[in-house]
């Protein structure tokens, strides 16, 4: 059963995907589409298309094909200003019910982006892992009080730029890292930085999401029981993350996602790796899939 | 002496970084990689032959990898256990006793945070013998550029996770090569492939550090 409450971005049509990859470089058009239409089947809220760095009539084309078979909203997903105005401009807001679709992503070194708005209202993914220093330029933020900022900073700015904007028109991403080889703490921090966002009466509503796979990239599919790992642990930051206020992940609608009994081994195994630093983080990830 | 290359190899490929480490849990209270090459220097043996048992290690568990049996926390228990040998071998690396087979220059691009494949890459070659220089993540040109300035002959590695910021290794392969043509680049990470790897003018795509440290190896 989903999970009320959660929506999925569905991922498949993404060109760092290596299946979708292929499927671009062969042009199979129809089997492209067909991804939008096996995730709307299976429950995904929006659909995203990422092209890569292929010519923005190429976005056009795809975004037009692809909302002939479904009446899911999409997600314009590059940083490519002239791609996502393609995307943008093809879009059909009949097509999906007057639904505006996503442009994934802004940052606030990317405000341009907000030009956009006029050509096709978007609801924004507002990259929140990067803010500005004090001369403007992109600065990777590295702790969960400067995510935070940057998002207090970014939802103020788009109100300034887009009239009718209110909280619920946003979508924050704090940016999720790969747990396999997290001996930086980035778990922690984004677990931080989600209940400092959630916690600000200013922030109430915002939408908040996470690319959810890279949670548990380059772990076993299995573990030494033959029970498998990624649904679970992905499952087990759901339950941690959504009473923090996230409802949204850019996703597979391939995984059963569900919230977990505290006794569950991966929500046991994210409970401890809170605790723990280092090369602990990694043994204790073995541990859980060994 | 084969029996601390056997040692330390084991070690390495296992993840076995010291005696007091718990992993691998078949191997706990045994002497770890720290220990074995700690021993191995006070008994005379030579640095190199501890360099040899890294390299033997590394390529096991690089094979591994490569074939889908092991992961990442893995190779990187296994780095670790890699590093622990280094550390032994800093000393002779700093006297010349041991020499460089040459020199690496390593970041993640501009706008992109993500490490483990660059860390990975970092301590696989390091462990081949390589003096490798890890700017960390987040790596504006400029800063690629100075350490080419600063470091003359050597190759360069550039990291990258996401799709945003594929643009940016594309900006700072061209920016490299117009200014140095002769440096060598490596392009690596989960969004770049062949393709991006001939359009944006690099020298070589590593699928895996393996990939990038034969690529080494070949050209230095």
């Amino acid at each position: 059963m989903p999970i009320d409450g959660l929506k999925i971005i569905g991922e498949s049509i993404n060109d760092s995907v290596p299946s979708t990859h292929q499927l671009y470089n062969e042009n199979k058009m129809y089997d492209i589409v067909a991804l939008a239409k096996f995730q709307d089947e299976r429950g995904a809220a929006y659909i995203d298309v990422n092209i890569g760095s292929r010519p923005a009539s190429f976005m056009a084309d795809l975004v037009r094909r692809i909302q002939q078979v479904t009446t899911k909203p999409l997600s314009i997903d590059t940083p490519d200003m002239e791609i996502a105005a393609a995307g943008l401009e093809a879009y059909d807001m009949t097509h999906s019910g007057g639904q505006k679709p996503i442009l994934n992503s802004i940052s606030l070194s990317r405000l341009e982006m907000f030009d956009l708005y006029k050509q096709q209202p978007f609801i924004p993914i507002l990259l929140i892992t990067e803010g500005l220093d004090k001369n403007k330029y992109s600065i990777m933020n590295s702790t969960a009080q400067e995510t935070y900022s940057t998002a207090k900073d970014f939802v103020r700015v788009a109100f300034e730029l887009i009239p009718e904007f209110s909280n619920d028109q946003c979508i924050l991403d704090p940016g999720i890292m790969p747990i396999g080889g997290d001996m930086e703490g980035y778990f922690k921090r984004l677990m931080d930085s989600l209940q400092l966002i959630h916690d600000d009466p200013d922030l109430q509503g915002v939408n908040m999401s996470v690319g959810l796979s890279n949670f548990t990239v380059m772990l076993p599919s299995k573990r030494a029981d033959g029970s498998p790992v990624k649904g679970p642990l992905e499952s087990a930051f759901l339950t941690l993350a959504i009473p923090l206020g996230l409802n949204m992940v850019i996703g597979t609608v391939k995984r059963k996602y569900q919230l977990l009994d505290d006794d569950h081994p991966a929500l046991q195994c994210l409970k401890d790796i809170l605790q723990l630093n280092g090369i602990e983080v990694i043994t204790r990830v073995m541990q859980f899939y060994s | 002496m084969d029996n601390v290359i056997e040692g330390i190899a084991l070690c390495v490929e296992r993840g076995k970084i010291s005696k007091q480490s718990p992993f691998p849990p078949d191997m706990k209270d045994q002497d770890g990689a720290d220990e074995i090459a700690a021993d191995a220097i006070k008994q005379g043996v030579k640095p190199d032959d501890l360099l040899d048992g890294c390299i033997l290690g590394m390529n096991r568990i690089g094979e591994k990898f490569s074939q889908n049996k092991v992961f990442v926390p893995e190779l990187l228990m296994a780095a670790k256990a890699m590093t622990a040998v280094m550390n032994h071998l800093q000393p002779f690396l700093e006297s010349g006793e041991v020499k460089h087979k040459g020199k690496f220059v390593i970041g993640t691009v501009s706008g992109d945070l993500h490490d483990i494949g660059k860390n990975l890459a970092s301590m696989t070659i390091k462990g081949h013998g390589f003096d490798v220089i890890d700017l960390g993540v987040d790596v504006p040109v400029d800063k690629f550029m100075q350490t080419i300035a600063d470091n003359p002959g050597c190759f360069v590695g550039l990291s990258a996770l996401l799709t945003t910021t594929m643009g940016n290794m594309e900006k700072s392969v061209k920016a490299i090569k117009e200014k140095y043509p002769d440096t060598k680049v490596l392009i690596g990470g989960a969004p770049v492939n062949q393709n991006f790897c001939d359009k944006i003018g690099a020298d070589f795509y590593a699928a895996d550090p393996q990939g990038a440290t034969e690529y080494l190896k070949q050209n230095v």
